[in-house]
């Protein structure tokens, strides 16, 4: 879809609609909203919905940044002690890695 | 893989089965309209006529000047630029618009090129680097025939019969959907696109998740994976279905185009795969190109109800479908009606034999719901007609939410003032008794295209159907191994595009795009695995490179 093509309320529909959705677990549709609409927020001369735009690419950015934090630290925790919390590591694991001969 | 898994793999199949039906049906040339507009207009208007038109065209309304006689000249017709935003007047404005064309063409044609080289590329580094998709082991349902015997004699009507089924399975979709679009069972039909599209977008993913980890031994946890599975899925559905990016939304369809190529190659045997090729192409050929054929007819209604076949089923190089749901706003009635200065009413005139599809439209269209036309459009609508003194059908469309409107084009409600004016003409001709024989046509004013300029109109469409086999295809020859067999395939499927590309230049409609593509890559591999390679090798053994 073309934004440049859309109507200005249009965008803010649009724009808060990815936000709210990101709540449901999806830090990806933020990041999607992030990059969709940065050039809108920042980049265009204003009008009256801009500054709404703006404020949900800088709350949806910050939710994806507060995401990929707790995601690799997350990782990082597990794959450090996997081999330490044992059968529950193991439980929980997708794919557990081979080991090379 | 357990047996659970194989229902689903089938009815993704099925599913795909309708994109494949899809695939031919889904390229076509958005120009033409327009073309046969100017044409029409080039014919019959003289250059008083056009130097008028121009005026209206700055002036504004034109409604005051109702009658006007055109007189048919001999002159160089001049052409009107319909849109305004195409090319000027002049004495070699056809060799122009051919140029344009080639242009236009030779760009698509890249356009093209890109995405159905990333989906094959997808495909190919899948094959390579996961052993999983190589081998089969599985079977879909479709294929009750395995291929287990040594014997090539059984292999081959093991072969013919699985190709047999498939393709029953294949036709009995695509009439199926047929009747549905026919009947305008537009929600049974996104259900049944919405589902397929889910499944490949979150089990078949799954799937391609868990392998490519496998195959690259990388450590994943369960929250992390289901996590992952969420959000590449949920975004795939909005991008899909609803509005995204149009970047993010092409990928996801080649994305999915891949997975389905990568299912069939999985689960085909292969003979059956090989013949599955051969037999779908056939059957491209003929659904899209003979008179009756379900694409055909699926194509010629979409065109008489001015509508985009489902974005789930095309790869458009453009915006064309997405483009609609952006443009009602409920805020702004008549969004760019009265303030744009290109909004003006330009003189259309058209002959009388170009109405046959569009006068029952508007009468059935008043039953069903009508998403993605707006306010404005009715409002102009009757305002023509009290101008015009003609009684018009005016009916209400009822405005659904956006999500329906992503099916639908802005072309129809654009067209709409066009087909009223048609049908004037064509009732004032009839009863003035002059017919179409005449020279002199009256010309009535119409308001042109909202929209002054629409550069996307101009977007070719595949299907992703024709992405899979392509697909499939080379993923296929890439499976033995050869890599002088991968590239060769790929090149004559991209030479087979190319030709198919130049012949819809020619002829202008909807055309198949798999049968020379396939053809040409079959032949190739085949020919390659058979001559070339050896020959390579025998080079390289005899040292007659160095």
């Amino acid at each position: 879809m073309d934004l440049s093509k859309a109507p200005n309320p249009r965008k803010l529909q649009l724009c808060r609609t990815y936000f709210l959705t990101g709540f449901a677990f999806l830090p990806f549709v933020w990041a999607i909203n992030v990059c969709w609409f940065f050039a809108e927020a920042f980049r265009k001369p204003t009008y009256p919905e801009q500054s709404q735009i703006k404020r949900y690419v800088i709350y949806s950015a910050i939710g994806t940044l507060f995401w990929t934090i707790a995601l690799i630290t997350w990782i990082v925790i597990f794959q450090t002690n996997r081999a330490a919390w044992g059968a529950t590591a193991d439980y929980i694991s997708f794919i557990i890695p081979l080991g090379s001969a | 893989m357990d047996e659970h898994d194989v229902p689903s793999s089938s009815a993704a199949a099925a599913a795909a089965d309708v994109d494949d039906s899809q695939s031919g049906a889904a390229e076509r040339l958005e120009r033409p309209p327009r073309r046969q507009q100017k044409q029409k207009i080039s014919n019959y208007g003289s250059n008083e006529q056009l130097e008028r038109n121009n005026a209206d065209h700055t002036d504004g309304p034109v409604l005051a000047v109702p009658y006007v006689v055109v007189r048919g000249t001999n002159s160089q017709p001049p052409r009107l630029s319909a849109g305004g935003a195409d090319g000027g007047p002049g004495p070699s404005q056809q060799e122009l618009e051919e140029e344009q064309g080639l242009k236009y063409g030779a760009q698509h044609v890249i356009k093209l090129f890109v995405p159905v080289s990333l989906c094959m590329l997808v495909v190919v580094a899948t094959i390579n680097s996961i052993s999983f998709y190589n081998s089969t082991d599985v079977y879909l349902l479709y294929t009750p025939f395995h291929e287990l015997s040594p014997e090539p004699s059984v292999k081959l009507w093991n072969a013919l019969a699985n190709s047999l089924i498939l393709m029953s399975v294949v036709v009995v979709m695509t009439i199926l959907l047929i009747v549905l679009y026919k009947k305008r069972c537009y929600r049974v039909i996104h259900g049944w696109l919405i589902l397929s599209s889910f499944m490949l977008l979150f089990i078949f993913t799954y799937l391609y998740l868990e392998e490519l980890l496998r195959a690259y031994n990388i450590p994943m946890d369960y929250p992390t994976a289901v996590l992952i599975m969420w959000n590449f899925g949920v975004a795939g559905m909005m991008s899909i279905h609803w509005h995204g990016p149009l970047r993010l939304q092409q990928g996801y369809l080649i994305f999915v185009a891949a997975l389905m190529a990568l299912v069939f190659i999985k689960y085909l045997p292969e003979w059956t795969a090989w013949a599955v090729l051969a037999a779908i192409s056939i059957w491209d050929l003929i659904a899209v190109l003979s008179p009756r054929g379900p694409l055909r007819i699926l194509v010629e209604t979409a065109q008489e109800r001015n509508e985009q076949i489902f974005p789930a089923l095309i790869y458009s190089s453009t915006v064309i479908y997405t483009y609609m749901g952006t443009h009602y706003t409920p805020e702004q009635p008549l969004p760019t009606a009265t303030s744009s200065p290109s909004y003006s009413n330009s003189t259309t005139t058209t002959r009388t034999t170009q109405n046959s599809l569009a006068s029952p439209e508007p009468a059935t269209g008043g039953s069903t719901a009508r998403p993605g036309n707006s306010r404005a459009h009715q409002r102009q609508q009757e305002t023509q007609a009290a101008a015009e003194g003609m009684p018009l059908v005016t009916f209400k469309r009822n405005l659904h939410g956006n999500e329906e409107a992503a099916g639908f084009t802005q072309e129809w409600s654009a067209n709409l003032n066009d087909r009223v004016a048609r049908r004037q003409i064509e009732v004032q001709s009839t009863q003035s008794g002059n017919g179409r024989l005449s020279n002199e046509y009256r010309t009535v004013t119409a308001p042109d295209q909202p929209q002054p300029e629409l550069p996307e109109e101009r977007g070719i469409k595949l299907g992703l159907g024709d992405f899979i086999f392509y697909s499939v295809l080379v993923g296929k020859a890439s499976s033995y191994g050869d890599w002088t067999t991968t590239i060769a395939c790929f090149v004559a499927i991209l030479i087979g595009l190319c030709l198919t590309l130049l012949l819809l230049a020619v002829w202008r409609k909807a055309l198949p795009a798999l049968p020379i593509s396939i053809t040409f890559g079959l032949i190739f591999c085949f020919a390659t695995s058979a001559v070339v390679k050896p020959f390579m090798e025998n080079l390289s053994a005899k040292q007659v490179f160095i």
